[in-house]
């Protein structure tokens, strides 16, 4: 094989792209070994195809690439081996604690917060139920108080009951009164009063020397109800007045009345 | 290139830093060339890793005196593919067109952008790049080729050789651009 049949062949491109028999790779290589000439067109062609082989170039998966590492550092040997593996084994295994703890310190803080959310939560609910229960004790110790004078006034040796019975303008009411001059109180059963509408109360009055001294409105919502005690009463009166009570009994709409004793 | 020397020196006597270096330059031109013969990624990257894996086993064989460091790798990679594609081709059935006669059906494992080639031989003409894509991107010798050109084999080695010729120029010219640029600076 002479150089120019190589050459009009095109057997060095096929040479270099690895084409060829060994025979043929042999002949080529004494050619291009003692022929600079040659050899000077080859490493161009080389470079060249290079070049093209670069402009091509596509990135493969990095797994290839440490999986290439990890099989060609089993065939090292064995103390370079042993070493790096202990080195590179030591930093992961020092990197595996750190992202551990702070993994697990991650996860804590997370818990507590939401277990913080919790108890506040909790905490509110227990708030709000606690100032619900003030409430109520309040007002069940107002109505004992309440009860417990009313009762007071009513077991009291001294009490003395009145029946005030409806006159023609309230023929089916009649309210109970117990006065006593002892403590000074006074406490009214309105239980048998008939309704009244929205815009009306009946209102109670205490006679003393031809004067009427109110005595109080009569609550709608309540049977036993405490009035205030006027000094030398002579007798008890209920008119039906404006909502909200009057300064002056209206004496055409009195209901009943009764003379103390 | 005087890099490569030193790293080729280390990779001979087993450093596996130079391995690691020589991969990442060249690992993607060769990646390319197999997928472009394989046409599947999943086996592109286990000829891959099996032609690195060949380097460093057989680096001692490597001569300098004979040729670049990449045209060789490149020849490993080529016949690691092409034993494949013989064994592959073998369970199918044979004819003429050797291992490439299931050159066009079997394309659905790949990616079409991995086939597409870059750079100065897509400004080639049509039947240039063709020629030259044949023989080095598919792995196709010139005698197989020429017949999936429809053209005679000294055509065909006509083509190669003028691609090549035109392959050159363009590098030129941009080498001389890179230099005009340097000196500017």
């Amino acid at each position: 094989m002479d150089k120019k049949k190589l050459l009009d062949n095109g057997l060095l491109e096929q040479y270099l792209l690895g084409e060829l028999n060994a025979d043929q790779c042999n002949e080529i290589e004494k050619l291009l070994a003692s022929d600079p000439e040659l050899k000077a067109k080859y490493d161009l062609l080389e470079q060249d195809f290079e070049s093209m082989g670069l402009e091509n170039a596509i990135e493969p998966p990095v797994e290839v690439k440490s999986n290439i590492l990890k099989l060609v550092s089993k065939t090292t040997i064995p103390k370079a081996k042993v070493i790096k593996l202990y080195s590179g084994g030591n930093d992961k295994y020092y990197l595996g604690i750190a992202a551990s703890v702070a993994g697990l310190l991650l996860v804590g803080s997370i818990w507590m917060f939401s277990q913080l959310s919790e108890v506040k939560q909790q905490l509110n609910t227990v708030e709000s139920t606690n100032s619900e229960l003030n409430n109520t004790i309040d007002k069940l110790n107002k109505e004992l108080n309440s009860n417990t004078t009313l009762y007071a006034t009513l077991s009291h040796p001294d009490t003395e009951q009145y029946i005030l019975k409806g006159n023609t303008l309230m023929p089916e009411g009649k309210v109970v009164s117990y006065v006593n001059h002892t403590t000074k109180s006074v406490v009214i059963n309105a239980e048998k009063l008939p309704d009244l509408d929205a815009e009306h109360d009946y209102q109670m009055w205490a006679d003393v020397e031809g004067e009427m001294i109110n005595m109080g409105v009569i609550s709608k919502d309540k049977n036993l109800l405490a009035m205030n005690y006027i000094d030398h009463a002579e007798s008890l009166n209920i008119t039906i007045e404006p909502a909200g009570g009057n300064d002056h009994p209206t004496v055409s709409r009195l209901v009943t009345n009764i003379y103390l004793n | 290139m005087q890099n490569d020397i030193t790293l080729i020196t280390q990779l001979q006597n087993k450093d596996e830093r130079a391995l690691s270096l020589l991969y990442d330059k060249y690992s993607g031109a060769i990646y390319s060339v197999i997928l472009k013969m394989i046409k599947d990624e999943g086996k592109a990257q286990d000829l891959l890793q099996e032609t690195f894996i060949t380097v460093w086993d057989k680096a001692d064989r490597y001569d300098i005196e004979k040729g670049r460091f990449y045209t060789w790798v490149y020849r490993i990679a080529k016949n690691k593919v092409l034993n494949v594609l013989r064994k592959k081709d073998l369970l199918i059935q044979t004819d003429d067109f050797g291992v490439y006669a299931n050159k066009e059906e079997d394309v659905s494992n790949i990616d079409p952008e991995f086939l597409k080639l870059k750079g100065a031989i897509t400004t080639l003409e049509t039947h240039h790049k063709n020629a030259l894509e044949l023989v080095y991107f598919n792995g196709l010798t010139h005698r197989e080729a020429h017949k999936v050109m429809n053209v005679p084999l000294g055509t065909f080695k006509s083509y190669v050789r003028q691609a090549l010729k035109q392959l050159r120029e363009s590098y030129v010219k941009t080498l001389s651009v890179i230099l005009l640029i340097l000196n500017a600076l």
